[in-house]
């Protein structure tokens, strides 16, 4: 037994290993996120999943329409002529213009090529192959939320 | 079993002469139908086919027999149930043909009971198209009437993806006769508008992105009352669609020098069945362009040209350059939302200033680009902005990181130094 245990050179060359190791993982632990950070991956911004609206309920009059900020993109609030706020992606779907309402026709509208999509989004008149992405309108108190998907 | 069959049908025999009586009826009664039994027992294919295909007809699902369309008695078997004197028909064609399918389908009060939204004024407008006024002025049968495009025992609603007038089917059916050289020998017409139609923008939308309201033939030239369209209202047919296009093009001066000189408007520059999507290319004085058909360089028009593709092509690239740089500073994680929201409105400046670009004067395409110009400026600016800021923050971070190690190393020694 006596015969088979390590020498004090061993045990000091492993303590030797263990803490210069130690130290090589700590350094990796800094320097990794340090070079991500100088080296962003490829990727864009996640898509942004809810708003709070920088107007209230009471800046929104009956039949009218007003674009706001939805992550990157543009959206659109709807007061419709009955009361409720229905928003959408402001993007036209056709050439990716912006869209508005027009309180004339009670329609959201494309200015760039005369498309018209009703107030549930969808495609009426007009070039646009497709609706309008719809997005969840909540009210708080006098605040407005509009969020993607329910 | 009740089987549900036409005897209403003109047993009064009213069919030659004064024209087809009232549309047929539909009658319960359990006699049998002759029509079928006999035909399917047929070996002749031309005369038992009908029977099998008749069976997906959307005028048998509603109930109608037989003798809709041919007459006779199916309740009395071989040639004494197919008796002239009985209204037997046999197989109606040309004018007969329009008056047989009109008897109901021109019957305002018959169609409401079967399908509301029908329109009933085909025959009418079949006899004011190019193959009604070739059959009825010229007893030409070799024009399309309602079989050629409805095929006979296997007519299905439009909407039917298997129809034959199915907006995927359209082009098709109507290539049966005008893709057909021999057919069509005696038009002089091309023969090559489906090969042509296919490569267009139209199709591709239609059949590649699945957008139906695209068009195929008859949505420019009409369905039963077709026809080319003439020279001077080309623009009305096209404007359906492309009404903002449309309504520059009306105002401008090439409208009425367009209809002066008798050259279509709209396909002069785009084409007609292989209309391209449009491309910026097409415009000013250079290599692809149309306007240089017409316009020489430096004068007149082709300097109003060359100036509106400089200025779209300034508004491209500007937005082109402003929407890089924020990708760049996005991707590196910088907050630039805002400026990518705004710049959403260059790209609404540069889709305007390329509508604009039909009514053919600078000042209206200069309105657009320069309001997408100046957006775009702006986005660039804060773009700069954002990747300043980037290349602040890393030269912080390596600055502080090198201030940090150097501490550590000092501090490493200092340790070294007290213990020796």
């Amino acid at each position: 037994m006596g015969n088979d245990s390590p020498t004090p050179s061993t045990r000091r060359r492993f303590v030797n290993w263990l803490l210069g190791t130690s130290a090589g993982g700590l350094a990796a632990a800094v320097l990794y996120p340090v070079t991500r950070y100088l080296l962003p991956p490829e990727v864009t911004e996640s898509a942004t999943a809810s708003v709070t609206l920088p107007f209230t309920v009471n800046d929104i009059p009956l039949n009218s329409g007003k674009i706001f900020k939805f992550g990157s993109l543009p959206g659109i609030l709807v007061h419709t002529p009955q009361g409720e706020f229905r928003a959408f992606s402001a993007t036209c779907t056709h050439l990716a213009c912006i869209v508005q309402y027009r309180d004339d026709l009670s329609h959201i509208w494309c200015a760039c090529h005369n498309g018209h999509f009703d107030l549930n989004g969808r495609n009426i008149i007009g070039p646009p192959p497709k609706p309008l992405e719809v997005f969840t309108v909540r009210v708080s108190g006098e605040q407005i939320i509009v969020s993607r998907g329910a | 079993m009740r089987v549900l069959t036409l005897t209403g049908l003109a047993m009064a025999a009213l069919f030659l002469g004064t024209g087809l009586g009232a549309p047929p009826a539909v009658v319960a009664q359990d006699a049998p139908n002759y029509c079928v039994s006999c035909h399917q027992a047929l070996t002749v294919e031309r005369l038992a086919a009908p029977v099998a295909r008749y069976t997906q007809d959307v005028h048998a699902a509603k109930g109608f027999g037989c003798v809709a369309c041919h007459g006779g008695d199916p309740t009395v078997a071989g040639f004494n149930g197919m008796d002239p004197a009985k209204g037997f028909l046999g197989k109606p064609e040309g004018q007969l043909l329009l008056q047989v399918c009109g008897r109901c389908h021109s019957d305002a009060g018959f169609m409401r009971r079967y399908n509301p939204a029908l329109r009933v004024d085909q025959v009418a407008e079949y006899r004011s198209s190019v193959h009604g006024q070739r059959l009825t002025l010229y007893r030409d049968t070799l024009v399309a009437t309602c079989t050629n495009c409805h095929p006979a025992h296997a007519i299905r609603p439009p909407s039917d993806p298997q129809s034959s007038v199915h907006p995927l089917n359209v082009a098709r059916t109507c290539s049966v006769c005008h893709a057909d050289s021999t057919h069509m020998a005696g038009y002089q017409i091309p023969t090559n508008q489906l090969e042509r139609y296919e490569q267009s923008v139209h199709w591709a939308a239609l059949s590649e992105r699945g957008d139906q309201s695209a068009p195929t033939c008859n949505d420019c030239h009409g369905n039963h009352g077709a026809a080319p369209p003439g020279v001077d209202w080309v623009g009305n047919v096209c404007g359906q669609c492309h009404s903002v296009m449309a309504d520059y093009f009306a105002a401008s001066p090439h409208s009425a020098v367009f209809t002066r000189l008798g050259v279509p408007g709209c396909a002069l520059c785009h084409g007609n069945h292989q209309v391209q999507a449009a491309s910026d290319t097409l415009l000013g004085v250079g290599e692809g362009s149309v306007c240089s058909r017409c316009h020489v360089e430096g004068v007149g028009g082709g300097i109003v040209a060359a100036a509106m593709r400089a200025r779209v092509d300034s508004l491209r690239a500007a937005y082109g350059f402003a929407d890089s740089l924020l990708q760049r500073a996005e991707r590196a994680g910088m907050e630039v939302s805002q400026a990518r929201f705004d710049l959403s409105g260059a790209q609404t400046a540069l889709v305007q200033a390329q509508a604009a670009i039909h009514a053919f004067e600078l000042d209206s395409v200069a309105h657009h680009a320069d309001e997408g110009l100046q957006v775009a400026a702006a986005a660039v600016e804060r773009g700069h902005g954002a990747l300043g800021e980037l290349r602040f923050r890393r030269v912080g971070l390596t600055v502080s990181t090198g201030l940090i190690l150097l501490l550590i190393i000092g501090v490493i020694l200092k340790i070294r130094q007290i213990e020796a």
